[in-house]
């Protein structure tokens, strides 16, 4: 059991982090497909920095600086180029593939060296608690930045202006512009936050959930992050909800695949898709999202 | 409180959209508060800080957010750390001091349009607004919440405050207005003393005295009932909007003309007659019969419609002339969809013959729609619409936007229609034009029907578009 | 032809071999800077697609399921329709096809069998393609979610098929036991008589969308979902109808693959086509003919990806970039006007106002 939530907990980081950096930007308006991509190039960099410097943190920062590249790319496209939010984000997805494809050739020729890894740490008393001590407070410092992160938006987006006129950004770019919110400066700034953020959850992978780096090595983790970000019905604490029970089905796949009961695991692996489905189907009211997401935002003419 | 009267396009907007600096004057002077504006630095900003707030028409709150919130996220005055308690409670004062009562937790999007109006006029007033301007403030509103909004007006009357209100009822101007300027064509016509100024003189100065009185066509013969609708109620975008028990019978030859001022039901009206909107009551008869209220039925039963409006009139921008002409006939249609296949060799040819007969510029069918001007455009959608020679036609607003030769064009054929037999009604927001067409004139007023009396002048119909009855 | 239309088909054509041409070049600068030789790869590339009768077979091959996937994304796209699905509507019909073949009837005749699992492939595709339209239509839920997540899905219940139901006899390993030869696609060497039903397949596509009714009132509710409802035209059914055809294409994708290809199903079927795809149609600029092209430009990026592994050492990964490039360059290139016409936000339950 308690290794069953441990597990939950490190799974769901990588979901967490990278949720949380969409909920930012499509509470502004704008769905980023393209988080698949970022965190695999999230993963690729904080790889490559972190065995080039030998040092774990500086990868992680390297990583979050590839994100937030990634993201001014996306920006670029969605809001200079004028191209489709969903074409861009396709784009990027198919550009980390091959970016990272041919780094990691480049750069190891197959065979990456071991890097220096972000490893777990307790906290002090709390981690000698009975039953959970080990599994909540021994964790990777990804467990415990997605946590504190939550915590920080939920606060943020609910109780500061700045929180509260995204929010209006994502709701109605037109009332927000006639108030005189800065519709374009959010919506950009958003982008680059979520994207660093998919960075940095990238290079979870790399670096704390396995010790290497693999072609396309997301495997689909960015899609289940924009399916958290919904079944979190786009709050911060929903997200967390979201993200441990997408991390605690995993964690379960594997478990009974050794236990080799009688449930294939393709039905748990399929679980969280079609529950969001059905929410998605069925939700009522305020589980809307945004209202003005995924609209290009174009001040009329005066 | 000062109400500003005019009829549609005579400049009210407009004008308010000067003092509240969207649009940049080509002359002329402001003064704000007792000092001079420069209209270089003139913007909304400027404005709301010059204590100038606007209350639309058609709201412009984030929908999804709760009144509180809606208060609190423009503007730069206020912590950086919100705290929603905390706003509550000082936005709560704020409208019990003004009479504003407006649920404060639900999101805007629940509210009534009434409560919707009033958090506006909240948000207003939480920015300092000394002058405030409200654009038909009663249009959504019920009887009930009138009231409540005068009073609450009369309350910043009394604080010091100034009420700019545009306004195109009478009543409204009675009640509460201490002085009224009329607008006419971009003129500021008159300014008067609001009371003690009776609705003819009012009526008069908002339509011109200029306007030939009302005379029913001598003694032309009009043939059956062909378009019959029978206590037609509809649910309505606002209250005002909302249709109540429609009664119009329309003969064979007879152009019948629905004046009014906009948002009266105008659209209501015309998205029930063509079979986009579903009636909560009543009937629709075309030569008799009563007809499905649906896009294809009444299509099928010869109801054709023609809007000045180029979706609603059912023309693809991206298509070309030749498939635009033939869209209403996709599911039906076998001279241009035999047997569910599209013949485009058909089409062309049925939309360069349409293209001569009637002028079309540039007469090519296969030039998108979007590159034709106004008037072409609506040419293809006359042609479409009047050929086949249609049971009855309701042309809504059909010379909306074109220039003076297009809009005489339309005119010739909405006579000619007319003069062959068929059943025009004919609703406009431009009264010249209901005037100048119609062998028989009635109101919309509120969703409901009014009779406008023959010989009517240009001051009774003014008074009745006022909400007054002719006196 | 007349001329303003060959104007536009030339003027069209320059676009797309321009946007073709700069993701090339990307990707040869990409592969410069990283110490690859951008020479020897191109070449690779270009040879390992098209400089033998082997090569092309293999960009045949490869164009194939591009070509119905880029379809079924391209009638989509012109209702305004964004469909994502296209990788998991295929993935569901090489599944019911294979149920067909290898456990409904494998002992039915080729003439009966093969039919069969087509007609079972489309349908299962369009079962999704619908699934989508139907949350669309009655609950408001975006089709870009809700086809990204049933791509998962289709993913899982293949592995619950080749684990399960589906296994083959042996039980030894997860796929489905070898197709009957009745089911296999009659072929010529390698290239089966899917690349055939692919190409009759576009210009009925061509035919559909430019020449019948049905595709008519596609166009219409796509530019413009209010006018069309003034029109008589219900947004709301012909969204449905496109998105079940569209599935029903990509479906067929998957039919094709398993009874022309690999003879069998197993997990890690599709290598992206379904996503690739999308790229494919924005290339076409949305047009069912220029899909044909446009599926063999792709397939023969993949086809010679292999050969510029091999022979240059450069990962078959580099070409996604190209297809990355493309996307953007293709879409850009039409000067801020959307890819795919945006569906009226009114379409979903608020009604005309």
């Amino acid at each position: 059991m308690e290794a069953l939530l441990e597990a939950a907990l490190r799974l769901a980081a990588p979901l967490l982090i990278a949720a949380l950096g969409e909920l930012v930007v499509e509470r502004g308006g704008v769905i980023n497909i393209g988080i698949e991509g970022t965190m695999l190039i999230g993963a690729f960099a904080g790889f490559a920095v972190a065995t080039a410097t030998g040092s774990a943190a500086v990868g992680v920062v390297g990583a979050g600086a590839a994100g937030c590249a990634v993201g001014a790319v996306f920006a670029t496209a969605t809001f200079a180029a004028r191209i489709d939010q969903i074409v861009s984000g396709m784009a990027i997805n198919l550009l980390a593939l091959g970016v990272t494809g041919l780094g990691a050739r480049a750069l190891w020729a197959g065979a990456p060296p071991t890097p220096p890894l972000v490893e777990p740490f307790p906290i002090p008393v709390l981690s000698s608690l009975p039953v959970v001590g080990r599994a909540l407070f021994q964790q990777s410092p990804y467990v415990y930045g997605g946590v504190l992160l939550a915590a920080v938006l939920g606060f943020g987006l609910a109780r500061t202006r700045t929180g509260l006129r995204l929010r209006a950004v994502g709701e109605s770019a037109r009332a927000a512009d006639a108030e005189g919110v800065p519709v374009l400066r959010f919506r950009v700034v958003a982008v680059l936050t979520g994207a660093t953020l998919a960075g940095i959850a990238g290079s979870s992978l790399s670096l704390a959930l396995s010790d290497t780096f693999s072609e396309g090595m997301t495997a689909g983790r960015g899609f289940i992050a924009l399916a958290v970000v919904i079944f979190g019905r786009w709050s911060a604490w929903g997200g967390l909800a979201a993200a441990l029970f997408f991390g605690a089905a995993t964690a379960l796949q594997f478990r009974l695949q050794a236990r080799g009961l009688g449930i294939p695991y393709p039905v748990f692996l399929m679980f969280p898709y079609l529950v969001t489905l059905a929410v998605l189907a069925f939700a009522t009211g305020r589980a809307r999202s945004p209202a003005d997401l995924g609209q290009a935002y174009v001040r009329e003419g005066g | 409180m000062h109400a500003l009267l005019g009829e549609n396009g005579a400049g009210k907007s407009t004008l308010m959209n000067v003092l509240l600096g969207l649009v940049r004057p080509d002359g002329g002077a402001l003064q704000v508060a007792g000092e001079s504006i420069d209209w270089r630095r003139w913007s909304p900003a400027e404005a709301a800080r010059r204590g100038v707030g606007m209350v639309h028409q058609h709201s412009s709150l984030v929908p999804a957010m709760n009144a509180v919130e809606n208060l609190c996220f423009g503007g730069v005055e206020g912590p950086w750390l919100f705290s929603p308690e905390a706003e509550r409670v000082r936005v709560a004062a704020l409208a019990e001091r003004f009479g504003l009562g407006v649920p404060l937790d639900r999101p805007v999007d629940d509210l009534s349009p009434g409560e919707r109006q009033r958090a506006e006029i909240l948000r207003a007033l939480a920015r300092g607004a000394r002058l405030l301007v409200l654009d038909e403030p009663t249009s959504v509103l019920t009887p009930g919440e009138s009231e409540h909004l005068f009073a609450s007006l009369r309350r910043m009357r009394d604080e010091g405050r100034a009420v700019i209100f545009i306004s195109h009822k009478l009543d409204e101007v009675e009640a509460i207005a201490d002085r009224v300027t009329v607008l006419r064509r971009g003129v500021s016509v008159a300014t008067r003393d609001a009371r003690g100024t009776d609705a003819r003189e009012l009526g008069r100065l908002m339509l011109g005295a200029d306007l030939p009185p009302l005379e029913r066509s001598a003694a032309r013969r009009f043939g059956p009932v062909r378009l019959g609708i029978r206590g037609l109620s509809a649910p309505g975008s606002s209250e005002a909007g909302r249709l109540r028990a429609i009664e119009l019978a329309v003969r064979g030859g007879e152009v019948v003309g629905v004046a009014g001022i906009d948002g009266n039901g105008q659209r209501e009206l015309e998205e029930v007659l063509a079979g986009v909107r579903a009636p909560s009551s009543g009937r629709i008869e075309v030569d008799g019969r009563s007809v499905s209220p649906d896009v294809r039925s009444l299509r099928a039963a010869g109801l054709a419609h023609l809007s000045g409006d180029r979706e609603r009139a059912g023309l693809v921008p991206g298509f070309t002339l030749a498939e635009n002409l033939v869209l209403k006939g996709s599911y039906d249609d076998s001279r241009f969809f035999p047997r569910g296949v599209l013949d485009l060799a058909a089409a062309r040819a049925a939309a360069r013959r349409v293209a001569e007969r009637y002028a079309i510029r540039p007469p090519d069918p296969d030039l998108d729609i979007r590159s034709l001007s106004g008037g072409n455009a609506q040419k293809l959608a006359v042609a479409r619409e009047l050929e086949g020679e249609p049971a009855a036609l309701v042309a809504v607003n059909p010379t909306r936007g074109l220039d003076v030769g297009s809009a005489r064009f339309v005119h010739s054929q909405l006579l000619a229609v007319a003069a062959a037999g068929s059943a025009v009604l004919l609703v406009s927001t431009e009264l010249e034009e209901v005037l100048s067409l119609a062998d028989r004139v009635v109101a919309l007023v509120r969703g409901g029907i009014v009779p406008v009396p023959e010989g009517s002048d240009a001051a009774a119909i003014g008074a009745i578009l006022l909400g007054r009855s002719a006196a | 032809m007349s001329e303003r239309l060959l104007r536009v088909t030339l003027s069209a054509a320059g676009r797309a071999g321009l946007a073709a041409l700069i993701g090339v070049g990307v990707v040869a600068c990409v592969l410069a800077v990283l110490g690859y030789e951008p020479g020897p790869a191109l070449a690779a590339l270009v040879s390992g697609s098209m400089g033998s009768g082997a090569a092309w077979t293999a960009t045949a091959l490869k164009a194939t399921p591009l070509l119905f996937t880029g379809l079924a994304v391209t009638i989509a796209f012109r209702c305004g329709v964004w469909n994502i699905g296209a990788e998991g509507q295929l993935l569901f019909g090489a599944l019911c096809a294979t149920a067909v073949a290898t456990r409904i009837a494998p002992g039915a005749p080729g003439l009966a069998l093969v039919p069969g699992l087509a007609l079972a492939a489309a349908a299962g595709g369009a079962l999704l393609g619908a699934i989508a339209g139907v949350l669309k239509a009655r609950r408001g839920v975006s089709e870009v979610i809700s086809t990204i997540l049933l791509n998962f899905v289709a993913i899982q219940l293949v592995a619950l098929a080749v684990q399960g139901p589906l296994q083959e006899s042996a039980g030894a390993y997860p796929k489905s036991d070898p197709f009957p030869p009745a089911a296999m696609l009659p072929a010529w060497g390698r290239v089966h008589l899917g690349l055939g039903v692919a190409l009759a397949s576009a210009f009925a596509a061509y035919a559909l969308v430019f020449r019948s009714a049905f595709g008519f009132r596609v166009r219409a509710v796509g530019l413009s979902a209010r006018a069309a409802r003034f029109a008589g035209i219900s947004p709301e059914r012909t969204a449905l109808a496109a998105l079940a055809l569209s599935g029903a294409l990509a479906g067929l994708a998957g039919g094709v693959e398993v009874s022309g290809v690999t003879g069998q199903l197993f997990q890690g079927l599709s290598p992206g086509t379904g996503y690739t795809a999308i790229a494919v149609a924005l290339l076409a600029r949305l047009h069912p003919i220029a899909v044909i092209p446009a599926a063999f430009f792709f397939g023969a990026l993949e086809a010679g990806a292999g050969a510029m592994q091999r022979a240059a050492g450069v990962p078959a990964v580099a070409t996604q970039i190209v297809q990355a490039v493309v996307i953007l360059v293709s879409v850009g290139l039409a000067f801020g006007r959307r890819a795919a016409p945006e569906l009226d936000p009114e379409l979903v339950g608020e009604g005309p106002s």
